[in-house]
């Protein structure tokens, strides 16, 4: 995969980009500020792009602005915003536009280098990976808490891991369930919610999102 | 007939309060006029023979004046329930220091005695409502007083004998028919010159202010000591033992791979935990979304981490002072925690927006109310906060909800 690193401490980056290359991923460019990540991602168009959220000039939310912007000119660029923290709003800003190729996660999530290259390589390929702490603030929030009343404790995991965007054989894993079993619970609480559970791939992690941000 | 006694007994009280309003008014004057008295008959000719009187007057005057607006504000409460503010300046605490000595703002004294007695003439002697009390008391009997005079002295005149009958009719006349109204004087005059003055209100706020600054300073310093407190036993501790786990994992590498291997997973998993301590840690300090966004955007995400469903209308100037934000984004979260914590709510609306007079800040929420600010809880505290803005908060929590609170802020950016 063709990779830019956008990211303004230079320790980080470094080692970002050192991780990247480890498992055989080409990083392109790397960008320090907010301008910078702008133009990186308009003249490479990356296959995706890990970007920081606060950078410079401003040190305000300049990262996640670039890639905001970027995707309104290139609708569907894939990108991979990391933070020191997450904030609903901005998942919510990321995914507004319904187009996939969106990840969110806490800077945390390189310490388990597998599964972060993993969510990579699934944003690149135009799915969503949010990270568990989003997805339990989104699950636990006012509205959803009264939805999601009638779904079983494991329901709820199971529908938590989807929202990650996860498949259902990597949820499987993570539970120490069959596929089958997953795809089970899963039409059971598709049936609570009344959606329908047509596909089992990105539009089907993008409904739950739209489901569970709806007002 | 029921009216008439009632117009009576009114007449009555008014006479009886009238003569009441004119002793008070007139004692000050009586003591110039028994020091004029005195001086004649000293010997008015003689300069020595003035002497005892001047001092009379002086003394009587400085003496009288404070207690007699001290009465003055009593029976205009008491009769009116107007009340008047007296404004006079409060005496500090007096403190011992470690040297023994005792410390009552002004000096060092031997003793607490004799501290609280240099204190309270220095107090009473500086306080700028003197000058207050002493135009009072000037003003008073030529005002109110000499209107209060009328009906007892119509029924002076109804009762001696050396006037002719119709004045001697006129003056109880006048007496009666003025009774009820004539000490109504005395309120208009208080409100208007026995309230605290410029001066005085200016005093006032400096010791406010000051308060305030002590109150800002310590609760800084608190939070400067927690902060300190947080990363030596959190973040500190975690980075230490993480550096010990890694050179105990370089050690054991090349004869026990697993358990330098379960070292590093145990590493891995400290500097996680850090994260997230120094992740709450910063939010507790600065919401980064704040400094990111600003209030508004800052309180939606608040709104959307809550376990309550809540709407949030926003209509902000931009460019606000940033304590001011910080200050309004910890009072929304502190009120809107209470309405999911304590009110049982399941809805809140949070309304950001400006008047003429700064900015509104309201929280409302479907809980079961109830909510009284106690001397150190939670809102006490928020109260005090806002003060350092000048800003306040408004309660309306009747038992069984709902509840509406609002903070008003003034305004520094416009």
């Amino acid at each position: 995969m063709r990779i830019v690193v956008a990211e303004d401490l230079y320790l980080l980056r470094d080692g970002m980009v050192r991780l990247i290359e480890a498992y055989g991923h080409q990083v392109v460019a790397t960008a320090a500020t907010g301008p910078e990540t702008l133009t990186a991602l308009l003249e490479w168009r990356p296959d995706v792009a890990v970007v920081d959220v606060r950078m410079p000039p401003t040190q305000k939310d300049e990262g996640l602005r670039a890639a905001l912007a970027a995707r309104r000119e290139v609708p569907g660029l894939p990108v991979f915003v990391l933070s020191q923290y997450v904030e609903q709003l901005y998942a919510r800003e990321l995914l507004a536009d319904g187009s996939g190729g969106v990840g969110y996660f806490l800077k945390d999530s390189v310490f388990d280098a597998d599964q972060f290259i993993d969510a990579l390589e699934r944003v690149a390929a135009g799915g969503t990976a949010m990270d568990p702490a989003v997805i339990a603030k989104l699950l636990s929030s006012g509205t959803s808490h009264r939805r999601l009343e009638a779904l079983t404790e494991r329901e709820h995991s199971v529908l938590g891991l989807m929202a990650e965007g996860l498949s259902n054989q990597a949820i499987g894993q993570r539970l120490f369930l069959s596929e089958s079993a997953i795809s089970k619970y899963t039409t059971s609480l598709f049936g609570k919610l009344g959606l329908t559970d047509d596909d089992s791939g990105n539009r089907r992690v993008l409904a739950v999102l739209a489901y569970l941000n709806s007002p | 007939m029921g009216q008439v006694g009632a117009w009576w007994v009114r007449a009555g009280r008014g006479f009886v309060r009238a003569c009441v309003v004119a002793a008070v008014a007139l004692l000050v004057p009586c003591v110039w006029a028994a020091a004029v008295a005195l001086g004649i008959r000293w010997g008015a000719g003689n300069p020595w023979s003035w002497v005892a009187p001047v001092v009379l007057v002086c003394g009587g005057t400085l003496g009288l004046s404070r207690p007699v607006c001290r009465t003055v504000r009593r029976l205009v409460e008491r009769w009116t329930g107007t009340a008047v503010p007296d404004g006079y300046r409060q005496a500090p605490p007096v403190a011992q220091l470690s040297t023994g000595y005792w410390w009552n703002g002004f000096g060092y004294e031997r003793t607490r005695r004799d501290a609280l007695m240099d204190q309270r003439l220095r107090v009473r002697w500086k306080d700028p409502a003197n000058w207050r009390d002493l135009r009072f008391t000037a003003v008073l009997p030529f005002t109110a007083g000499a209107v209060a005079c009328l009906p007892p002295s119509g029924v002076v005149v109804a009762a001696l004998g050396s006037f002719g009958l119709p004045v001697r009719v006129l003056g109880l006349l006048v007496a009666v028919a003025c009774a009820p109204y004539a000490w109504r004087c005395l309120e208009p005059v208080a409100v208007r010159f026995l309230r605290p003055s410029a001066a005085m209100a200016l005093a006032d706020r400096v010791a406010e202010l000051t308060a305030q600054r002590a109150d800002a300073t310590v609760a800084q310093a608190a939070e400067i000591r927690r902060i300190e407190r947080d990363l030596h036993d959190g973040a500190q501790a975690r980075l230490v033992s993480l550096g010990l786990s890694l050179a105990t994992a370089e050690k054991l590498m090349a004869t026990d791979p697993e358990r330098a291997r379960a070292l590093m997973r145990e590493a891995r998993d400290g500097a996680t935990a850090s994260l997230t301590e120094l992740r709450e840690l910063v939010r507790g300090i600065n919401p980064p979304v704040l400094g990111d966004r600003g209030l508004a955007d800052a309180v939606r995400a608040l709104a959307l981490d809550s376990p309550l469903e809540t709407t949030v209308e926003a209509d902000l100037p931009a460019g606000l002072d940033p304590p001011i934000e910080s200050a309004l984004y910890f009072a929304v979260a502190e009120l809107l925690a209470n309405a999911a914590k304590h009110a049982r709510a399941t809805r809140a609306r949070i309304t950001l927006g400006q008047d003429p007079t700064g900015l509104v800040v309201r929280v409302e929420d479907d809980g079961r109310g109830g909510a009284v600010p106690r001397a150190d809880g939670g809102l006490a505290g928020l109260r005090r906060r806002l003060a350092a803005f000048d800003g306040t908060l408004e309660i309306t929590s009747p038992e069984g909800g709902p509840t509406s609170m609002r903070v008003r802020v003034p305004c520094a950016s416009s």
